[in-house]
């Protein structure tokens, strides 16, 4: 019996010191900076952060090259995070010239990039959205409630990101209005700009002046084909009928998807 | 006038030979206030952020590392600078910050969680005090006084220098732990006053527990208590001090191998005295919620938080003072003493604080490799391992003092009048060591050939067959 008890009492401490082994061989680890906490914890805000995986539902990009404005993902977005405009180009379609993601809204459903019918809204691996950030953050920014609705161009935009990221005590006066007038840093809107405004306003000028000129050449084209079949054949008046049918197409054809 | 040596030689110190009233009343205040004050508040707050840092590097994280000054200091500035504008004190405050050695100390400190105590500390402060509804009210509010005031009393007996005492008893290992025992009063009463059955389970299983493990506790500091013939803490660790360099031979741990045994029985029971994992029932998150503190919250929280560091201070400081030569140098001894009473007292203090430090790491350390025990198997340990070892260890030293020609004769305090130190020499050493560690290995080997290498589990699903 007492033997039973001695052994016992010498298998608890081995094992005891074999506990503390262990956990002593953890803690120098540790200490000295090999193995231990640096092996297994990222220091996330002073070291890169790691993506997840390719699957991972990150913020939204828009490639505004290919969008076609047609709310097909405002009308699916539960939360109701997309503001967006569009102007017509100098082939007479429609591009994004504001595209803007209320990323303090957005709950990452990934719902509009489903219904996205061109493929142009895709989820990024990017997850931070640090205003101030160079590489994530340069379109992102914090608007206030009235701020929303302002549309940014692609100057403005470049403007902001550059001003933003400088601190507030260089700026000029002049400059510190501008950047207040479109930004607000205690705003509760962190806005993803991906639109850009398609045109600045000499391009717009310039792409409104080429689709007019395009348009009047073809209604000449139009009317001097019209003349000459007029001209040839005038019997077969229903062939030019269809064609109101099909004027407005260009107009509605953006929306169509949509519905 | 005497007030004991300490409240003398104090106020002889500050007010010249004969000691003045303005000088004992001085000298009262600061030997009251200044252990107190300078080290165990200090450390039982930090024990927090200690423990919090180990525990995280024995499992391969930072702890708290990240919570920074800025904020503090930045009002502080505003306060300070109010006449100025906005962008001045700003100016100020960075610029104060960005000093070498400013910015440095911040540093420091926050890679060691100061902001996060101190952040912690503010929380607490302003949190609501909850009493339940089905609580009993007055005893729900008293527990946690009881609990600090249970935590502190015994350091009044405890020697923090030569002359740093608070009150010279003559039974001062006797005063600590029955004061102590308060404690435990403070664990059944919050139990019971928070209305509540988990709680008041917790409160049962704590007393159970302290009760039980006062024996063993007892039974150590009997053992002491034997071998130098005085309940006096202060004379106890008096007798350890040895002339020369080597101080440390003198510790009680190295005289005999009964009393190192002892020594690991009062350092067990006593991590079970104050509710310390592995010996944690009265909280056993996992079964109780949290125990008997359960219900509690905001500063009374804090204080039962407080006093189970302070306890554990206590638990350190007394197994420095009955086993590691209390407030002396472990080397070379004879230069502190002849430095004047303040400096003296400073050092000594610094030394003491060092030991009972390194046995609170030491109980951190136990707390974050063990597991926690079943109720059953605490009360086992306690009076199927750690009372019979001690009835051994003092067994052992009751021979070898016999053995050694010792004598206890106190007087009617158990202080020693006069009483020759029990000095063995160096071949009694070597007899008093080898022969009871050679008894020992061939009990152990016994018992291992006929137990074998079979965890006791394992022995009992194969039928008893090693």
């Amino acid at each position: 019996m007492i033997l039973g008890w001695v052994n016992d009492i010498w298998e608890g401490v081995t094992s005891f010191v074999t506990g503390m082994r262990t956990t002593a061989r953890f803690f120098t680890e540790n200490v000295r900076g090999q193995g231990g906490g640096a092996a297994v914890t990222r220091q996330y805000p002073q070291q890169p952060a790691q993506v997840v995986g390719e699957r991972v539902r990150g913020h939204l990009f828009n490639e505004a090259k290919i969008c076609i404005v047609c709310h097909a993902c405002d009308k699916v977005c539960p939360v109701d995070c997309f503001s967006m405009e569009g102007e017509r180009d100098e082939n007479n379609k429609i591009r994004a010239s504001r595209f803007d993601i209320d990323l303090s809204k957005c709950i990452y459903c990934g719902l509009c990039v489903r219904a996205c019918p061109t493929d142009s809204l895709s989820m990024t691996t990017a997850f931070e959205l640090d205003p101030h950030r160079e590489d994530v953050g340069r379109y992102l920014f914090t608007r206030n409630a009235s701020q929303l609705e302002q549309r940014l161009d692609a100057p403005t935009v470049e403007r902001l990101t550059a001003l933003a990221n400088r601190p507030r005590e260089e700026l000029t006066t002049e400059e510190r209005a501008f950047v207040d007038a479109h930004l607000d840093t205690q705003g509760r809107h962190l806005i993803g700009m991906y639109g850009l405004g398609y045109y600045t306003p000499e391009q717009k000028a310039a792409a409104d002046a080429e689709r007019e000129a395009k348009k009047k050449a073809k209604d000449a084209a139009a009317a001097a084909a019209k003349a000459k079949a007029a001209a040839a054949t005038p019997p077969p008046a229903a062939a030019p009928a269809p064609a109101p049918k099909v004027e407005p197409k260009p107009a509605a054809g953006p929306e169509a998807p949509a519905s | 006038m005497s007030l004991g040596s300490g409240v003398d030689a104090l106020a002889a110190w500050l007010s010249g030979t004969p000691a003045s009233w303005w000088g004992i009343l001085i000298a009262i205040l600061l030997l009251w206030v200044a252990p107190l004050l300078l080290v165990v508040f200090p450390v039982a707050a930090v024990g927090q952020i200690i423990e919090r840092k180990v525990a995280a590097a024995m499992q391969r994280r930072y702890g708290p590392n990240t919570v920074g000054f800025d904020g503090p200091l930045r009002f502080a500035f505003r306060i300070a600078f109010f006449f100025l504008p906005r962008a001045k004190q700003d100016r100020l405050f960075s610029g104060f910050c960005g000093l070498p050695v400013i910015r440095t100390v911040l540093r420091v400190a926050t890679r060691l969680g100061l902001g996060q105590l101190a952040a912690d500390g503010v929380k607490m402060l302003g949190k609501e005090d909850l009493v339940p509804a089905g609580a009993d009210g007055a005893v729900f509010r008293i527990a946690p006084y009881l609990a600090l005031l249970g935590a502190f009393l015994p350091f009044c007996a405890v020697p923090f220098a030569q002359h740093l005492v608070m009150l010279e008893v003559p039974v001062g290992a006797l005063y600590a732990i029955s004061v102590s025992g308060i404690t435990v009063m403070a664990l059944l009463m919050a139990g019971w006053g928070s209305g509540n059955k988990f709680s008041l389970l917790g409160g049962m299983r704590a007393v159970a527990q302290v009760v039980s493990y006062e024996i063993p506790v007892g039974l150590a500091i009997a053992g002491v208590v034997l071998w130098t013939g005085s309940l006096d803490l202060s004379t106890i660790v008096g007798q350890q001090y040895r002339p020369g360099v080597l101080t440390f031979t003198g510790w009680n741990l190295l005289q005999s191998p009964f009393l190192a045994l002892l020594a690991g029985v009062f350092f067990l029971a006593g991590l079970a005295e104050c509710q310390r994992t592995p010996f944690d029932m009265a909280e056993a998150e996992s079964e109780l919620v949290s125990g008997f503190n359960t219900e509690y919250s905001g500063l009374r929280w804090g204080m039962f938080a407080m006093a189970e560091y302070t306890e554990m201070i206590l638990v350190g400081a007394l197994f420095s003072t009955l086993f590691l030569g209390g407030y002396q140098s472990p080397i070379g001894e004879e230069w502190i003493v002849q430095l004047p009473v303040f400096l003296e007292s400073l050092v000594h203090l610094t030394i003491f604080a060092l030991k009972f430090v390194s046995t609170l790491v030491l109980m951190v350390w136990i707390r974050w490799t063990l597991p926690r025990f079943r109720v059953d198997q605490v009360m086992r340990l306690c009076w199927l391992t750690l009372v019979p070892l001690c009835l051994v260890g003092l067994f052992g030293i009751a021979v070898t003092m016999v053995l050694a020609g010792g004598t206890t004769a106190g007087d009617a305090y158990g202080r020693l009048a006069a009483r020759e130190r029990l000095d063995l020499g160096i071949v009694g050493h070597l007899v008093a060591w080898l022969v009871p560690l050679a008894l020992g290995a061939a009990l152990v080997v016994a018992a291992r050939k006929k137990h074998g290498q079979m965890h006791p589990a394992l022995r009992q699903l194969s039928g008893g067959q090693a």
